[in-house]
């Protein structure tokens, strides 16, 4: 793509979410929605593929409707009880119809079955923004409203990580893998919302991190489903060796960092009362672990059946600068014992 | 519920429903994605005649401002499916599926 046409997207998205960060007034929050809809449009649209125009096209109609019913959440509030702020919204129906709305921007179940298709259709890179960019901006809203219908987020929350870990078994493309991986971890942080509203930025802040790093290892293996993935061996040994930790703290086993967001939320759960909740939830979190795993197993567990020709791609070094890739590798594996600075870290925001 | 109140959340979700359930086309979609857009800019309107403020009075051009650029956005959308497609029908978006 152009730079100069790359460089205002990027510029857009990156305004697009510090106008809805820095909003209180529903409209300018409506803004900064619409303002990352627009810019991520072309990002997804640039190799004019079929799947890729097909991608953009229903990314587009979701996020616009969601986009509208927020506003028009806004505006009967605003009709309801004369004021526009976006923590004073306080009408049951308006409040409901908003996080219903903030849960289709975000793809959280039932409102999923577009995320999936949507990230599939994407280049690797345009699934790491979408993934985790695009996520901030509804969750600094979700934050600001704080709802007083805790029976809604723990009941969706918790139907969000069996959907995500269900419908993540039957994958074999990597992209609808951690678009099944994502639904199930915005389950986690919405169970929490009514009750600790920290915690779901941590757990938010988590997951950008793991899911950061295991788009770049998958875009610099340019694999995009798990047979590519098998003779990634040959190209970045170490990666593949590295590579299972990533995914198993996705999967929120100790001692990787993925644990902290699992292990406090169901802290937080058990200290509401919510004993049941937080078991079945943790149960399914189990199904989400099974495909982390698969991938594992066929990425560095079994050693497909060597030939000569398989030994030459390790010699043809990549090109992708890998910063970005290593700095969020070792966060997703280490942050464990530093876990009350982050949580001091995030309590700051 | 006022009667205005009550026509503009009518005429809203009858929209939402028309985007929901589009027949054939994807300009029906985003037809229906404009007459919502439409409902937003008259409520918004009707909101500053409700505070005879003159501050409020600019809401409605702001949101139509940016949902102009949303519509051609998804007219180009529109015009990309065509071109890469064939045809602008809802039904043959399908290759994403599998």
């Amino acid at each position: 793509m152009n730079p100069y046409i790359l460089s205002v997207l990027l510029m857009g998205l990156g305004l697009g979410t510090t106008v809805t960060f820095a909003s209180s007034h529903w409209l300018l929050a409506w803004m900064g929605l619409e303002m990352n809809t627009l810019a991520i449009l072309p990002l997804m649209a640039q190799h004019h593929h079929p799947r890729a125009v097909e991608a953009a096209t229903k990314y587009f109609l979701i996020q616009s409707a969601a986009a509208a019913t927020i506003l028009f959440a806004g505006v009967t509030n605003a009709w309801l009880s004369g004021q526009w702020e976006i923590q004073q919204i306080s009408h049951p129906i308006p409040t409901t119809l908003m996080i219903i709305a903030l849960f289709l921007k975000i793809g959280l179940t039932p409102l999923h079955a577009w995320l999936p298709e949507v990230i599939q259709g994407l280049d690797l890179t345009t699934g790491l923004i979408l993934s985790t960019w695009q996520k901030l901006a509804p969750f600094a809203l979700l934050v600001q409203v704080l709802p007083d219908m805790p029976t809604l987020l723990v009941g969706l929350g918790s139907l969000s990580v069996a959907i995500g870990g269900w419908g993540g078994l039957n994958q074999t493309q990597l992209r609808k893998v951690l678009a099944y991986s994502s639904i199930a971890h915005l389950g986690w942080m919405v169970i929490v919302l009514q009750y600790s509203t920290l915690l779901t930025v941590l757990a938010l802040t988590m997951y950008i991190t793991m899911t950061t790093s295991v788009f770049l290892i998958f875009k610099l293996l340019k694999s995009t489903n798990m047979n590519t993935l098998a003779s990634s061996w040959s190209k970045a040994p170490v990666l593949t060796a590295f590579t299972p930790l990533i995914l198993l703290s996705l999967g929120g086993l100790p001692p990787l960092s993925g644990f902290m967001p699992k292990w406090l939320i169901i802290q937080e759960l058990t200290k509401q009362e919510l004993g049941l909740v937080a078991t079945l939830t943790a149960l399914m979190a189990l199904l989400s672990l099974f495909f982390y795993l698969r991938i594992c197993y066929s990425l560095s567990l079994t050693s497909s059946p060597n030939n000569l020709l398989g030994l030459l791609p390790w010699r043809m070094n990549t090109k992708q600068v890998t910063l970005l890739m290593t700095t969020s590798m070792s966060l997703s594996m280490l942050l464990l014992p530093v876990s009350p600075a982050i949580f001091s870290l995030v309590s700051a925001l | 519920m006022t009667p205005i109140h009550y026509a503009c959340s009518s005429s809203y979700f009858m929209g939402l429903v028309g985007l929901v359930l589009y027949r054939t086309q994807l300009l029906s979609a985003l037809l229906c994605l404009e007459a919502m857009m439409l409902i937003l800019f008259i409520s918004l309107s009707l909101w500053a005649l409700q505070l005879m403020s003159t501050m409020f009075a600019a809401c409605p051009m702001i949101l139509l401002a940016l949902s102009a650029c949303e519509a051609s956005a998804g007219l180009a959308l529109l015009v990309a499916t065509a071109r890469s497609h064939g045809s602008g029908r809802l039904k043959n978006l399908s290759l994403l599926r599998c």
